[in-house]
Protein backbone atom coordinates (compact mmCIF):
# COMPACT_ATOMS: atom_id res chain seq x y z
CA UNK A 1 0.00 0.00 0.00
CA UNK A 2 1.00 2.90 -0.90
CA UNK A 3 2.63 5.28 2.25
CA UNK A 4 0.43 8.59 1.14
CA UNK A 5 -2.51 6.32 0.99
CA UNK A 6 -2.15 4.51 4.60
CA UNK A 7 -1.01 7.95 6.22
CA UNK A 8 -4.41 9.14 4.93
CA UNK A 9 -6.28 6.52 6.08
CA UNK A 10 -4.93 6.53 9.47
CA UNK A 11 -5.19 10.13 9.71
CA UNK A 12 -8.83 10.41 8.43
CA UNK A 13 -9.52 6.97 10.59
CA UNK A 14 -8.58 8.28 13.60
CA UNK A 15 -10.39 11.80 13.05
CA UNK A 16 -13.94 10.40 12.14
CA UNK A 17 -14.09 7.98 15.23
CA UNK A 18 -12.59 10.78 17.40
CA UNK A 19 -15.34 13.23 16.16
CA UNK A 20 -17.99 10.55 16.41
CA UNK A 21 -17.26 9.81 19.49
CA UNK A 22 -17.03 13.36 20.56
CA UNK A 23 -20.04 14.59 19.53
CA UNK A 24 -22.24 11.37 20.71
CA UNK A 25 -20.87 12.54 24.58
CA UNK A 26 -18.34 9.98 24.82
CA UNK A 27 -15.71 12.81 26.14
CA UNK A 28 -17.83 13.20 29.47
CA UNK A 29 -15.78 12.82 33.18
CA UNK A 30 -16.65 10.35 35.29
CA UNK A 31 -19.17 12.01 38.01
CA UNK A 32 -18.97 9.87 41.04
CA UNK A 33 -21.59 9.86 43.49
CA UNK A 34 -20.36 9.40 47.28
CA UNK A 35 -21.68 6.12 47.03
CA UNK A 36 -19.21 5.16 44.46
CA UNK A 37 -16.01 6.34 46.66
CA UNK A 38 -15.37 3.65 48.62
CA UNK A 39 -15.64 1.10 45.56
CA UNK A 40 -13.83 2.55 43.27
CA UNK A 41 -10.81 2.40 46.05
CA UNK A 42 -10.96 -0.83 46.59
CA UNK A 43 -10.64 -1.16 42.87
CA UNK A 44 -7.61 0.19 42.66
CA UNK A 45 -6.01 -1.24 46.27
CA UNK A 46 -8.35 -3.97 47.15
CA UNK A 47 -5.85 -4.72 50.14
CA UNK A 48 -6.98 -1.19 52.06
CA UNK A 49 -9.15 -0.78 54.70
CA UNK A 50 -10.94 3.08 54.19
CA UNK A 51 -11.55 5.18 57.15
CA UNK A 52 -12.92 8.09 54.99
CA UNK A 53 -13.37 10.51 52.14
CA UNK A 54 -14.48 13.60 50.71
CA UNK A 55 -15.77 13.75 47.39
CA UNK A 56 -15.52 17.25 45.06
CA UNK A 57 -18.77 19.05 44.70
CA UNK A 58 -18.30 18.50 40.89
CA UNK A 59 -17.90 14.87 41.46
CA UNK A 60 -14.53 14.30 39.91
CA UNK A 61 -12.24 13.64 42.47
CA UNK A 62 -12.42 12.45 46.27
CA UNK A 63 -9.47 12.63 49.01
CA UNK A 64 -10.07 9.23 50.54
CA UNK A 65 -8.17 8.06 54.16
CA UNK A 66 -7.49 4.69 54.69
CA UNK A 67 -5.56 3.10 57.33
CA UNK A 68 -2.59 2.77 54.93
CA UNK A 69 -2.44 6.76 54.70
CA UNK A 70 -4.25 9.54 53.03
CA UNK A 71 -5.11 8.55 48.91
CA UNK A 72 -6.24 10.84 45.65
CA UNK A 73 -9.04 9.12 43.55
CA UNK A 74 -10.18 10.96 40.37
CA UNK A 75 -11.88 10.95 36.86
CA UNK A 76 -9.90 9.61 34.54
CA UNK A 77 -12.05 9.55 31.21
CA UNK A 78 -15.16 7.65 31.86
CA UNK A 79 -12.93 5.61 34.75
CA UNK A 80 -10.99 6.53 37.66
CA UNK A 81 -7.38 6.68 38.89
CA UNK A 82 -6.06 6.45 42.29
CA UNK A 83 -2.95 7.57 44.00
CA UNK A 84 -1.56 7.51 47.49
CA UNK A 85 -0.53 10.77 48.48
CA UNK A 86 2.94 10.23 49.76
CA UNK A 87 5.69 11.45 47.50
CA UNK A 88 3.84 14.71 46.12
CA UNK A 89 3.72 18.48 45.41
CA UNK A 90 0.63 20.32 46.02
CA UNK A 91 0.43 23.92 44.74
CA UNK A 92 -2.37 26.69 43.43
CA UNK A 93 -4.23 26.66 40.51
CA UNK A 94 -6.91 28.92 39.47
CA UNK A 95 -9.55 26.13 38.98
CA UNK A 96 -8.19 24.96 42.98
CA UNK A 97 -5.20 22.60 43.52
CA UNK A 98 -2.36 20.92 40.70
CA UNK A 99 -0.76 17.81 42.65
CA UNK A 100 2.26 16.55 40.71
CA UNK A 101 3.19 12.99 41.87
CA UNK A 102 6.31 12.77 40.49
CA UNK A 103 5.84 9.90 38.37
CA UNK A 104 6.52 9.36 34.50
CA UNK A 105 2.93 7.03 34.21
CA UNK A 106 0.79 9.69 36.41
CA UNK A 107 2.25 12.92 36.18
CA UNK A 108 -0.21 15.44 37.70
CA UNK A 109 -3.99 15.79 38.42
CA UNK A 110 -5.98 19.14 38.01
CA UNK A 111 -8.39 19.28 41.02
CA UNK A 112 -11.37 21.83 40.10
CA UNK A 113 -12.40 23.08 43.91
CA UNK A 114 -14.56 26.36 45.04
CA UNK A 115 -12.86 28.99 47.59
CA UNK A 116 -14.78 26.51 50.46
CA UNK A 117 -13.45 23.49 49.53
CA UNK A 118 -9.81 24.69 48.65
CA UNK A 119 -9.70 25.91 52.17
CA UNK A 120 -11.35 22.44 53.38
CA UNK A 121 -8.72 20.04 50.78
CA UNK A 122 -6.06 22.11 52.47
CA UNK A 123 -6.45 21.38 56.10
CA UNK A 124 -7.54 17.71 55.29
CA UNK A 125 -4.00 17.22 53.08
CA UNK A 126 -2.48 18.85 56.03
CA UNK A 127 -3.72 16.55 58.96
CA UNK A 128 -1.37 14.65 60.81
CA UNK B 1 17.68 -21.50 -1.54
CA UNK B 2 14.83 -18.77 -2.42
CA UNK B 3 15.47 -15.19 -1.02
CA UNK B 4 12.66 -13.76 -3.49
CA UNK B 5 9.72 -14.93 -2.23
CA UNK B 6 7.04 -11.53 -1.12
CA UNK B 7 4.20 -11.63 0.24
CA UNK B 8 1.74 -8.63 0.64
CA UNK B 9 2.10 -6.50 4.41
CA UNK B 10 -1.62 -8.03 5.51
CA UNK B 11 -1.57 -5.81 8.45
CA UNK B 12 -1.38 -2.12 6.42
CA UNK B 13 -3.98 -3.33 4.01
CA UNK B 14 -6.23 -4.22 7.20
CA UNK B 15 -6.23 -0.68 7.91
CA UNK B 16 -9.87 0.46 6.19
CA UNK B 17 -11.35 -3.10 7.43
CA UNK B 18 -10.09 -1.64 11.22
CA UNK B 19 -11.63 1.09 11.00
CA UNK B 20 -14.66 0.37 9.47
CA UNK B 21 -15.22 -2.74 12.01
CA UNK B 22 -14.63 0.01 15.06
CA UNK B 23 -17.36 2.34 13.27
CA UNK B 24 -19.87 -0.67 13.68
CA UNK B 25 -19.22 -1.80 16.77
CA UNK B 26 -19.41 1.93 17.99
CA UNK B 27 -22.87 2.38 16.58
CA UNK B 28 -23.79 -1.40 17.55
CA UNK B 29 -23.38 -0.18 21.37
CA UNK B 30 -24.59 3.14 20.71
CA UNK B 31 -27.73 1.51 19.52
CA UNK B 32 -28.16 -1.29 21.47
CA UNK B 33 -26.81 0.33 24.67
CA UNK B 34 -24.90 -3.26 25.20
CA UNK B 35 -21.52 -4.64 23.99
CA UNK B 36 -18.91 -2.11 26.06
CA UNK B 37 -17.73 1.30 26.13
CA UNK B 38 -16.02 3.58 24.71
CA UNK B 39 -14.74 6.94 25.76
CA UNK B 40 -12.97 9.30 23.23
CA UNK B 41 -9.64 10.20 24.76
CA UNK B 42 -9.58 6.52 25.33
CA UNK B 43 -9.67 5.35 21.60
CA UNK B 44 -7.52 7.94 20.35
CA UNK B 45 -4.55 7.18 22.75
CA UNK B 46 -5.22 3.39 21.28
CA UNK B 47 -5.54 4.82 17.66
CA UNK B 48 -2.78 6.53 18.04
CA UNK B 49 -0.49 3.50 19.55
CA UNK B 50 -1.97 1.43 16.58
CA UNK B 51 -0.41 4.03 14.09
CA UNK B 52 3.04 4.00 15.92
CA UNK B 53 3.21 0.72 15.84
CA UNK B 54 2.79 0.80 12.25
CA UNK B 55 5.50 3.74 11.76
CA UNK B 56 7.72 1.58 14.51
CA UNK B 57 7.60 -1.78 11.84
CA UNK B 58 8.85 0.70 8.92
CA UNK B 59 11.53 2.41 10.93
CA UNK B 60 13.14 -0.46 12.92
CA UNK B 61 11.79 -3.56 10.91
CA UNK B 62 15.54 -3.94 8.71
CA UNK B 63 16.92 -4.56 12.98
CA UNK B 64 14.44 -7.76 12.45
CA UNK B 65 14.61 -8.44 8.98
CA UNK B 66 18.40 -8.82 8.81
CA UNK B 67 18.18 -10.90 11.87
CA UNK B 68 15.95 -13.43 10.34
CA UNK B 69 17.88 -13.24 6.65
CA UNK B 70 21.40 -14.28 8.25
CA UNK B 71 19.47 -17.18 9.58
CA UNK B 72 18.40 -17.42 6.63
CA UNK B 73 21.66 -17.57 4.74
CA UNK B 74 22.88 -20.32 7.11
CA UNK B 75 20.04 -22.56 7.20
CA UNK B 76 20.49 -25.47 4.71
CA UNK B 77 16.71 -26.31 4.90
CA UNK B 78 13.88 -25.12 3.02
CA UNK B 79 10.15 -25.79 3.63
CA UNK B 80 9.16 -23.72 0.33
CA UNK B 81 5.82 -22.03 -0.24
CA UNK B 82 3.16 -25.29 -0.41
CA UNK B 83 -0.21 -24.31 1.48
CA UNK B 84 0.78 -26.74 3.92
CA UNK B 85 3.71 -25.03 4.63
CA UNK B 86 2.22 -21.84 4.67
CA UNK B 87 -0.63 -23.66 7.43
CA UNK B 88 2.05 -25.26 9.13
CA UNK B 89 4.05 -22.16 9.82
CA UNK B 90 0.82 -20.57 10.72
CA UNK B 91 0.56 -23.08 13.57
CA UNK B 92 4.03 -23.16 14.39
CA UNK B 93 4.13 -19.07 14.63
CA UNK B 94 0.94 -19.55 16.67
CA UNK B 95 3.15 -21.56 19.45
CA UNK B 96 5.89 -18.94 18.93
CA UNK B 97 3.24 -16.35 19.77
CA UNK B 98 1.97 -17.98 22.35
CA UNK B 99 5.72 -17.87 24.07
CA UNK B 100 6.62 -14.49 23.40
CA UNK B 101 3.41 -13.40 24.56
CA UNK B 102 4.09 -15.51 27.93
CA UNK B 103 7.70 -13.86 28.24
CA UNK B 104 5.85 -10.18 27.75
CA UNK B 105 3.95 -11.08 30.86
CA UNK B 106 6.62 -12.70 32.77
CA UNK B 107 9.77 -10.65 32.11
CA UNK B 108 9.88 -7.23 32.74
CA UNK B 109 12.25 -6.12 30.44
CA UNK B 110 9.67 -7.60 27.69
CA UNK B 111 6.40 -6.22 29.72
CA UNK B 112 8.14 -2.71 29.43
CA UNK B 113 6.79 -3.01 25.63
CA UNK B 114 3.34 -4.71 25.97
CA UNK B 115 2.17 -3.09 29.11
CA UNK B 116 0.68 -0.43 26.97
CA UNK B 117 -1.69 -2.95 24.99
CA UNK B 118 -3.19 -3.59 28.64
CA UNK B 119 -3.04 0.09 29.54
CA UNK B 120 -6.94 0.77 28.74
CA UNK B 121 -9.49 0.11 31.27
CA UNK B 122 -11.75 -0.54 28.48
CA UNK B 123 -11.83 -3.08 26.21
CA UNK B 124 -13.44 -2.47 22.43
CA UNK B 125 -11.83 -3.15 18.90
CA UNK B 126 -9.56 0.25 19.57
CA UNK B 127 -7.87 -1.94 22.27
CA UNK B 128 -6.47 -4.19 19.78
CA UNK B 129 -4.46 -1.33 17.83
CA UNK B 130 -2.93 -0.21 21.06
CA UNK B 131 -0.10 -2.03 20.30
CA UNK B 132 3.98 -1.49 21.16
CA UNK B 133 6.20 0.79 19.89
CA UNK B 134 9.33 -0.54 21.54
CA UNK B 135 9.17 -4.31 20.60
CA UNK B 136 12.27 -4.07 18.73
CA UNK B 137 14.10 -3.62 22.15
CA UNK B 138 12.55 -6.47 24.30
CA UNK B 139 15.07 -9.01 21.20
CA UNK B 140 12.00 -11.49 20.91
CA UNK B 141 12.52 -11.84 17.52
CA UNK B 142 15.18 -14.67 18.67
CA UNK B 143 12.01 -16.73 18.99
CA UNK B 144 11.07 -16.69 15.68
CA UNK B 145 14.66 -17.93 15.41
CA UNK B 146 13.81 -22.02 15.11
CA UNK B 147 11.40 -21.32 12.59
CA UNK B 148 13.79 -19.98 10.12
CA UNK B 149 16.12 -22.36 11.05
CA UNK B 150 13.67 -25.30 9.89
CA UNK B 151 13.44 -23.62 6.65
CA UNK B 152 10.58 -21.48 6.88
CA UNK B 153 11.45 -18.24 4.75
CA UNK B 154 11.20 -15.19 6.66
CA UNK B 155 8.85 -13.11 4.45
CA UNK B 156 6.52 -16.16 4.89
CA UNK B 157 6.86 -16.33 8.78
CA UNK B 158 6.18 -12.19 8.86
CA UNK B 159 3.36 -13.16 6.58
CA UNK B 160 1.63 -15.24 9.22
CA UNK B 161 2.48 -13.43 12.10
CA UNK B 162 0.39 -10.58 10.36
CA UNK B 163 -2.31 -12.95 9.64
CA UNK B 164 -2.11 -14.13 13.58
CA UNK B 165 -2.25 -10.24 14.37
CA UNK B 166 -5.29 -9.61 12.31
CA UNK B 167 -6.83 -12.98 13.72
CA UNK B 168 -6.72 -10.91 16.89
CA UNK B 169 -8.20 -7.51 16.17
CA UNK B 170 -11.72 -9.13 16.06
CA UNK B 171 -11.78 -10.48 19.71
CA UNK B 172 -11.07 -7.52 21.24
CA UNK B 173 -15.01 -6.65 21.78
CA UNK B 174 -17.64 -6.92 24.51
CA UNK B 175 -19.94 -7.32 22.15
CA UNK B 176 -19.87 -10.70 20.87
CA UNK B 177 -20.47 -12.76 24.55
CA UNK B 178 -19.74 -16.76 24.11
CA UNK B 179 -18.94 -18.91 20.60
CA UNK B 180 -19.81 -22.30 19.90
CA UNK B 181 -18.70 -24.97 21.77
CA UNK B 182 -16.74 -26.15 19.92
CA UNK B 183 -14.74 -23.00 18.90
CA UNK B 184 -14.05 -21.88 22.29
CA UNK B 185 -12.42 -25.14 22.97
CA UNK B 186 -9.65 -24.63 20.29
CA UNK B 187 -10.03 -21.16 19.16
CA UNK B 188 -9.18 -18.06 21.05
CA UNK B 189 -12.12 -15.65 21.55
CA UNK B 190 -13.58 -12.83 22.77
CA UNK B 191 -14.40 -14.66 25.95
CA UNK B 192 -10.81 -16.10 26.71
CA UNK B 193 -9.14 -12.82 25.69
CA UNK B 194 -11.78 -10.76 27.54
CA UNK B 195 -10.29 -12.99 31.02
CA UNK B 196 -6.36 -12.44 29.59
CA UNK B 197 -6.99 -8.49 29.74
CA UNK B 198 -8.53 -8.80 33.56
CA UNK B 199 -6.67 -7.32 36.41
CA UNK B 200 -9.06 -8.86 38.73
CA UNK B 201 -6.62 -11.39 40.71
CA UNK B 202 -8.05 -14.73 39.01
CA UNK B 203 -7.49 -13.76 36.04
CA UNK B 204 -3.71 -12.29 35.97
CA UNK B 205 -1.22 -14.32 33.89
CA UNK B 206 -3.57 -16.45 31.85
CA UNK B 207 -4.80 -16.76 28.69
CA UNK B 208 -1.55 -15.53 26.53
CA UNK B 209 -3.00 -17.66 23.19
CA UNK B 210 -3.05 -15.49 19.92
CA UNK B 211 -5.07 -17.90 17.76
CA UNK B 212 -5.32 -21.37 19.00
CA UNK B 213 -5.99 -21.64 22.89
CA UNK B 214 -5.38 -24.98 22.77
CA UNK B 215 -1.31 -23.69 24.27
CA UNK B 216 -2.69 -22.36 26.96
CA UNK B 217 -4.71 -25.61 27.57
CA UNK B 218 -1.75 -26.93 26.92
CA UNK B 219 0.57 -25.27 29.15
CA UNK B 220 -1.59 -24.91 32.17
CA UNK B 221 -1.98 -21.37 32.05
CA UNK B 222 -6.15 -21.18 30.91
CA UNK B 223 -8.71 -19.43 32.90
CA UNK B 224 -12.59 -19.65 31.27
CA UNK B 225 -13.92 -15.79 31.91
CA UNK B 226 -16.36 -16.35 34.83
CA UNK B 227 -19.78 -14.74 35.70
CA UNK B 228 -19.04 -14.78 38.22
CA UNK B 229 -16.29 -12.49 38.20
CA UNK B 230 -16.69 -9.62 35.88
CA UNK B 231 -13.73 -8.54 34.15
CA UNK B 232 -11.68 -5.37 35.31
CA UNK B 233 -10.11 -4.29 32.12
CA UNK B 234 -6.76 -2.78 32.92
CA UNK B 235 -3.62 -2.87 34.95
CA UNK B 236 -3.39 -3.62 38.24
CA UNK B 237 -2.04 0.24 39.03
CA UNK B 238 -4.02 1.96 35.92
CA UNK B 239 -2.10 4.82 34.32
CA UNK B 240 -3.03 8.72 35.00
CA UNK B 241 -1.72 9.88 31.34
CA UNK B 242 -3.64 9.42 28.12
CA UNK B 243 -0.62 10.75 26.60
CA UNK B 244 1.11 8.31 24.18
CA UNK B 245 4.49 8.69 24.98
CA UNK B 246 3.70 8.24 28.43
CA UNK B 247 1.79 5.19 27.55
CA UNK B 248 4.73 3.66 25.53
CA UNK B 249 7.90 4.41 27.53
CA UNK B 250 6.55 4.48 31.13
CA UNK B 251 7.48 0.64 31.89
CA UNK B 252 10.97 1.79 30.36
CA UNK B 253 11.28 4.69 32.79
CA UNK B 254 10.47 3.02 35.93
CA UNK B 255 12.99 0.22 35.15
CA UNK B 256 15.79 2.83 34.67
CA UNK B 257 14.62 4.13 37.87
CA UNK B 258 14.30 1.26 39.54
CA UNK B 259 17.98 -0.14 38.10
CA UNK B 260 19.64 2.87 38.95
CA UNK B 261 18.59 3.47 42.23
CA UNK B 262 21.29 3.75 45.12
CA UNK B 263 22.61 0.75 47.27
CA UNK B 264 21.18 -2.49 45.17
CA UNK B 265 22.99 -5.71 44.47
CA UNK B 266 24.21 -6.08 40.69
CA UNK B 267 21.36 -8.86 41.80
CA UNK B 268 18.70 -6.62 42.86
CA UNK B 269 19.23 -4.55 39.84
CA UNK B 270 19.05 -7.32 37.43
CA UNK B 271 15.94 -7.87 39.10
CA UNK B 272 14.19 -4.81 38.35
CA UNK B 273 14.92 -5.93 35.03
CA UNK B 274 13.99 -8.69 34.05
CA UNK B 275 12.33 -10.52 37.28
CA UNK B 276 8.15 -11.00 36.74
CA UNK B 277 6.87 -7.65 37.18
CA UNK B 278 5.80 -6.72 40.09
CA UNK B 279 9.72 -7.67 41.82
CA UNK B 280 11.00 -5.17 44.46
CA UNK B 281 14.18 -5.90 46.40
CA UNK B 282 12.61 -4.44 49.71
CA UNK B 283 8.80 -6.15 49.17
CA UNK B 284 7.10 -2.77 48.85
CA UNK B 285 5.52 -4.28 45.47
CA UNK B 286 3.49 -7.65 44.53
CA UNK B 287 4.01 -10.08 41.46
CA UNK B 288 0.78 -11.72 40.04
CA UNK B 289 1.47 -14.54 42.60
CA UNK B 290 1.40 -12.49 45.99
CA UNK B 291 -1.49 -10.57 44.44
CA UNK B 292 -3.84 -14.06 44.25
CA UNK B 293 -2.26 -14.78 47.35
CA UNK B 294 -3.67 -11.57 49.06
CA UNK B 295 -6.90 -11.92 47.81
CA UNK B 296 -7.42 -15.48 48.32
CA UNK B 297 -6.29 -14.47 52.17
CA UNK B 298 -9.36 -12.40 51.73
CA UNK B 299 -11.62 -14.63 49.81
CA UNK B 300 -10.47 -18.29 51.23
CA UNK B 301 -13.70 -19.69 49.31
CA UNK B 302 -12.45 -18.90 45.99
CA UNK B 303 -9.53 -21.04 46.85
CA UNK B 304 -9.42 -24.08 44.06
CA UNK B 305 -11.98 -22.23 41.33
CA UNK B 306 -10.00 -21.29 37.85
CA UNK B 307 -7.47 -18.86 38.82
CA UNK B 308 -6.70 -20.16 42.03
CA UNK B 309 -5.90 -23.63 41.59
CA UNK B 310 -1.97 -24.41 41.87
CA UNK B 311 -1.36 -21.23 44.20
CA UNK B 312 -3.91 -21.99 47.61
CA UNK B 313 -1.26 -22.83 49.50
CA UNK B 314 1.46 -19.97 48.66
CA UNK B 315 1.20 -17.68 51.80
CA UNK B 316 -0.19 -13.68 52.01
CA UNK B 317 2.53 -11.51 51.27
CA UNK B 318 3.29 -9.41 53.73
CA UNK B 319 3.84 -5.78 52.12
CA UNK B 320 5.84 -3.14 53.05
CA UNK B 321 3.92 0.21 52.95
Amino acid sequence: MAIELLLALVIGGIATIAALLHLSGRSERRRMMVDDVEAEWLRHFPDDIVIDHTLSRDGHAALVRTEAGPGLLWAFGADTVAQRLRDYDLTDHKRGYRVDFHDFATPHVILHLDEFERRHWRNLLERP
Amino acid sequence: MTDQITYPDVVQFAVPFFIAAILIEFLWIAMTKRGGRYETRDAVTSLIMGAGNVASGIVLGFVAWGFFMALWAITPLDMGTSIWAVLLCFVLDDLRYYWVHRFGHRIRWVWASHVNHHSSQHYNLTTALRQTWTGTFTFMMVVRAPLILMGFHPALVLFCGGLNLIYQFWIHTEAIGRMPRWFEAVMNTPSHHRAHHGRNARYLDCNYAGVFIIWDRMFGTFVPEQESDRVDYGLVHNLGSFNPLRVAFHEWVGIWRDVTQPGLTLRQRLGYAFAPPGYSHDGSRLTSEQIKAAHLARHPEDAGTPGFEERTGSPAPVVAE
